[in-house]
């Protein structure tokens, strides 16, 4: 006959100080100041744009003013403008992501490949990344400068067409978008450098050993094994792509016209430049439900891998 | 008794000079007022430090100067009126701003103020005060600085022999400045040049463009179509607040004509780009161009061989009359001497000396004195005899832009449709009539007008 000796844990923490505070209110505890700011910076707001999506609210004739309904989002769903813009944001980020998805992980692949200056390369590819876009986006407009930029000078020299890149509607979205690629490129490169850097040998040396082809391998075992990482950098464009604001404001200010008019700079505009709050309000909350509705989509796959792999850890 | 007269006279005289001098040794640090000026960063703004110095010399005043860029001033002072948070004690507003400001009660009446200083209300000139001091019978601070547009051209071309004689046995008429909009066309196709064709003489080594133009998606494409609207006789409102659509669509399509002549630079460029374009020899004028840009055009004297730089009115004698109105916050907590302030900026003292460090007054006083009329001001102050005409030819002129309450609302919207046309994406029809829709949307309707 044997006595267990041990205790169930919650009956030894009791024992040991009866005032102490459980697990599940330490754990609360923890987290409420985090709690806190996203509740100040992000719910407070949130509900305040709400409220105010339901008011007219123009700040040049008085403060937040008298309740009208859903007038609002009537106004909004048939504003030829709103759904420009929406259009421009989508042609920009399919457009951008694409790019800077496939140049990301042809880079990666060929730093991953190299057998010297990985670190310098590295290095370099973080300058884009380490300077706002505000910073690059005007260093940029000088490069796109008809007349005095350095692109259309050496375009000259070999005698191409010397487009007009920011005036020009045709090709206008085409230069805020190739501004984006040389900014975001590299952050694609140096995770799925990263990732490819992680990756374990063995499945490739016994591919080797029973002489799978290149494509195959990167077919079966590298992307797949990838695909996490891929995936997670996918979303994180995609948002920050939807969001664009500060290159189009530098570069284009959203013309010629509305060309480059993205959904957050009409947003801008419509808020900070008409003061419509009551307007900027109910975009921003389509917006919001927008990127609520497309996170959960893209995000569930991933998540339910993560869970999977967690259950089986 | 005259001696005696004199004698008070000069004691007064002295007193009054000295006063501030006293003044200024009275007044500790401690003791001064604070009041802040915000004020657009890059417009003179060494030139109005010196003048705030002169006005703290004389007040126990201390005056902080908030610089915002041109772009932002508007959102960022409105944002801090609607707030009522008195962060500014002095505004800066463009003309068309105003009467919002008037209207929403953002910034304060100075009628009573300037009650008994009627001899300095009256020296601003009087086009210029129409359109930016007045709204509603009230006086609502000073402009200290205008932007008023005129024809800025390359005079060397138009002297030319050569170019004269072509020109003439081109168009059947003489080369000159023009006075209406079809000679100025003839004017801008004439002097659009590939690279190898000649210019008074000789071979071009790049393209030369026949006029610049600010069609860049700023508010500057309207500040120059102003003048082609006006000048049929139209406005950008009507009395009924509606966009005279016709009329639109015509300025319009006289401005897509000139656009054919202008460097492809004018679809993204603002005023500091055509400046850039005359001063390295790719135009040869630019027809309805901020005038206080004058000392930077004449550069092209030095930058360009043999270049000689003219200035004259617009075509038709209408162009954007503009000017910065200095005007005291609703929610100063010193509207006195802010008050005090604006009529120290917008006085003859301070104006004479923004005008000689290059700024362009708003006093008739200042722009008539013969110092700035001589050979040797030519490069600061040659365009004041100009804009003397200017004020002259447009005297009486309104503008139903500057009279309603959603002017800048307005002014900050209808780039967009005019800059859509210009770049080619629309007609000027649709431009004309996206302009009256967004017009309509802005107002709820048509726009009040408060004349």
């Amino acid at each position: 006959m044997s006595q267990s000796l041990s205790v169930p844990a919650s009956q030894e923490r009791g024992a040991a100080s009866p005032t102490a505070m459980s697990d599940r209110w330490f754990s609360i505890l923890l987290i409420v100041p985090a709690m806190l700011v996203i509740l100040v910076f992000a719910l407070l707001p949130l509900a305040y744009a709400l409220d105010v999506s339901f008011r007219f609210a123009d700040l040049t004739r008085g403060r937040i003013g008298d309740f009208v309904g859903l007038d609002n989002y009537r106004a909004v769903l048939h504003d030829r403008a709103f759904w420009s813009s929406v259009g421009v944001t989508l042609k920009f980020t399919l457009t951008a992501v694409t790019l800077e998805m496939v140049l990301g992980i042809a880079i990666a692949f060929l730093i991953h490949g190299a057998t010297a200056g990985k670190g310098i390369i590295r290095s370099l590819m973080i300058l884009p990344l380490a300077t706002s876009a505000a910073v690059t986006g005007l260093f940029w407009r000088y490069l796109y400068d008809t007349q005095f930029g350095l692109i259309n000078h050496f375009l000259g020299l070999v005698g191409l067409p010397e487009p007009n890149w920011l005036g020009d509607y045709t090709i206008a979205l085409w230069s805020v978008i190739l501004f984006d690629v040389w900014q975001w490129t590299p952050f694609v490169a140096l995770i799925a450098l990263a990732g490819l850097q992680a990756l374990p040998k063995e499945p490739f040396e016994a591919a080797e050993l029973d002489g799978a082809s290149t494509f195959r391998v990167l077919r079966t075992l590298t992307f797949p094994m990838l695909k996490p990482v891929l995936f997670l950098v996918l979303v994180l464009r995609t948002i920050d792509s939807v969001r664009l604001y500060d290159a189009v404001a530098v570069l284009t200010r959203g013309g010629p016209g509305t060309v480059t008019e993205t959904m957050t700079f009409y947003l801008y505009r419509t808020g900070l430049k008409l003061f419509r709050m009551d307007y900027a309000s109910t975009m921003a909350i389509f917006f919001l439900y927008a990127m609520l509705v497309a996170s959960l989509f893209a995000l569930r796959p991933l998540l339910t891998q993560f869970s999977s792999r967690a259950s089986e850890g | 008794m005259k001696s005696m007269l004199k004698k008070g006279l000069l004691a007064a005289a002295l007193m009054a000079s000295t006063a501030p001098a006293a003044m200024a040794q009275e007044c500790a640090d401690a003791d001064r007022v604070p009041i802040t000026w915000s004020t657009i960063a890059g417009f003179y703004t060494d030139a109005m430090a010196e003048l705030v110095s002169g006005f703290e010399a004389g007040h126990c005043v201390k005056v902080n100067v908030v610089n915002i860029d041109n772009s932002q001033l508007y959102n960022k002072q409105v944002i801090e009126m609607v707030g009522q948070t008195g962060a500014y004690d002095v505004v800066t507003l463009e003309t068309s701003e105003k009467a919002e400001f008037a209207e929403n009660g953002f910034i304060l009446p100075m009628t009573e103020y300037f009650a008994d200083k009627k001899a300095q209300l009256d020296d601003v000139a009087p086009t210029l005060a129409a359109l930016t001091t007045q709204y509603k019978d009230d006086v609502w601070g000073l402009p200290y600085y205008t932007y008023t547009a005129g024809y800025i051209y390359r005079a060397d071309l138009f002297d030319d022999p050569t170019e004269k004689e072509a020109f003439k046995k081109r168009f059947n008429y003489d080369l000159a400045v023009p006075t209406t909009w079809a000679q100025h066309r003839d004017i801008a196709e004439f002097f659009t040049r590939k690279a190898g064709e000649t210019l008074k003489g000789e071979k071009l080594t790049k393209d030369f463009y026949g006029v610049g133009l600010m069609a860049g998606p700023f508010p500057e494409i309207q500040d120059e179509m102003s003048g082609v609207l006006w000048s049929q006789g139209a406005d950008w409102l009507t009395d009924e607040g509606k966009v005279p659509v016709d009329a639109v669509e015509k300025a319009m399509n006289d401005y897509l004509e000139l656009v054919k002549y202008a460097p492809p630079a004018a679809l993204t460029v603002t005023y500091d780009g055509v400046m850039n374009q005359m001063k390295d020899g790719q135009i040869a004028q630019t027809y309805s161009f901020f005038l206080d840009q004058w000392p930077n055009a004449v550069q092209t004297e030095t930058s360009v061989a043999g270049a000689k730089m003219g200035v004259a009115e617009a075509p038709e004698k209408k162009a954007y009359i503009g000017g910065f109105l200095l005007a005291v916050s609703a929610s100063s907590a010193h509207p006195k001497e802010a008050m005090d302030f604006v009529a120290h900026i917008g006085g003859h003292d301070a104006q004479m000396e923004f005008a000689k460090a290059g700024g362009t007054s708003t006093l008739m006083s200042v722009l008539s004195d013969p110092a700035f009329a001589a050979p040797e001001s030519r490069g600061k102050t040659g365009h004041f005899s100009t804009l003397l005409e200017i004020f002259d030819s447009m005297k009486g002129f309104r503008s139903n832009l500057f009279d309603t309450p959603f002017g800048a609302k307005i002014y900050n919207t209808m780039q967009i449709p005019l800059q859509s046309a210009a770049a080619g994406q629309i007609s000027a029809r649709q431009a004309a009539e996206r302009l009256a829709v967004e017009v309509e949307k802005i107002c709820g309707g048509p726009c009040p007008i408060g004349k």
